[in-house]
């Protein structure tokens, strides 16, 4: 039964491939963004001390794992010349990097099932990095409150990245342009520190969106 | 033990900057950028080396520290983290025709690579990254900078640019029409 099903699975994917390798692509663009947000979540994890972000990033990984496994069966079934196999095993080179990338980031989590007495564990390691990680809360007066990331456009207004927000008891991880700011949220960002310090002024209800941007 | 620190976040920002050039290799075919990424690995291995020296120096002083073993799993999680961008940039160097899929893959990712020439009439044109703030107000990170006189590689605030660079940047699809303003007035 589930032999049959794997093969009719694979013969659906073998005939889409035929015509268009559109899945490939999203695949290939999909592991590339999760490695990135993968690794930031990683060492948020280990700046903050938190078992949720730790969690976080052992999901995204066994996922990782998922992708490969698809975009590498992709890419076979999809190979006829000799050129075909080249540039298809540099393609699948890029995506087994993603892959790496995430394991990694696992790996540096296991850090946090370590002894009691050697935390905290690295509190200072990102102090001095380029793209400094923060958390930041937005106050309930907060001019960001009740609007989304992409209306506020904060990543093109302050070269802030949000990497996870925690609403109420809910974390919400790597963020879409819809996700609503809330009175309240914590929020883990990354970026430049002249980006942060504007974002913080907004956030703590010092400044409006508005001055900030203009 | 601050030095040990202050070792794993220059690998960290390493690895990065090697990440963001591979990635910019692979995009614009550059092996400028592979070669790029290839020596800054070997700096990521001396960082490792100097790492694992340190800590070991520390757990022969100070007897039984379990301290050591956070620094090195944390140097080892970053360094396979640059060696995956080795992987990219090998991908670049190998001389085989790129398939097209891993472009417009790349262009579709959350976080765009751009490379753009900057204008004589640019507001960026004779000033430093830090002064023109290019990053905090338009998301766009500079990752590398070819002038006449050769290339920066993961460029920082003091870093000058001059009219006719062109800049390899890396942030949000939404900002490169920002950006596009910014290089040409």
């Amino acid at each position: 039964m589930v032999k049959k099903f794997i093969e009719k699975e694979l013969r659906e994917e073998h005939e889409e491939i035929e015509y268009e390798d559109t899945n490939v692509r999203e695949l290939l663009t999909l592991m590339k963004d999760n490695s990135e947000l993968i690794s930031d979540l990683a060492y948020a994890a280990i700046a903050f001390d938190s078992k949720d972000l730790a969690e976080e990033v052992s999901h995204l990984e066994s996922e990782m794992d998922k992708m490969m496994y698809q975009i590498r069966l992709k890419c076979m079934l999809s190979s006829r010349t000799i050129e075909d196999a080249e540039q298809l095993s540099g393609l699948l080179q890029v995506a087994s990097s993603a892959e790496k990338i995430s394991d990694a980031a696992e790996d540096m989590v296991e850090l946090l099932d370590m002894d009691v007495e050697l935390r905290p564990l690295l509190p200072h390691i990102l102090r001095d990095a380029e793209e400094k990680i923060h958390t930041l809360k937005v106050y309930k007066d907060s001019s960001l409150v009740g609007r989304s990331i992409a209306d506020l456009g904060i990543e093109t207004q302050t070269g802030i990245k949000i990497i996870a927000v925690r609403y109420k008891d809910r974390w919400i991880y790597g963020p879409s342009g819809e996700t609503k700011i809330h009175g309240g949220d914590l929020l883990i960002i990354r970026g430049v520190e002249e980006g942060y310090r504007e974002l913080k002024k907004v956030a703590h209800a010092e400044e409006s969106w508005g001055q900030v941007i203009s | 033990m601050r030095e040990i620190e202050k070792d794993l976040t220059a690998m960290k920002d390493t690895s990065e900057l090697m990440l963001d050039l591979a990635y910019s290799a692979l995009l614009y075919h550059n092996t400028d950028l592979a070669r790029e990424v290839v020596e800054l690995e070997e700096k990521t291995d001396e960082l490792y080396d100097s790492i694992l020296n340190r800590t070991l120096e520390k757990a022969v002083k100070d007897e039984g520290s379990k301290r050591g073993l956070v620094y090195m799993k944390m140097a080892d999680s970053i360094e396979r983290i640059a060696d995956a961008a080795l992987d990219i940039a090998d991908v670049v160097l190998r001389d085989i025709e790129l398939h097209p899929v891993l472009k417009k893959s790349l262009k579709e990712s959350d976080a765009v690579i751009l490379r753009k020439k900057v204008s004589p009439r640019s507001k960026l044109a004779g000033t430093t990254l830090g002064e023109s703030k290019l990053a905090s107000e338009t998301g766009m990170w500079v990752i590398a900078v070819k002038s006449k006189d050769g290339w920066i590689y993961g460029p920082d605030e003091n870093t000058n640019i001059k009219a006719g660079d062109i800049i390899f940047t890396r942030g949000p699809e939404e900002s490169e029409r920002t950006l596009d303003k910014w290089v040409s007035h």
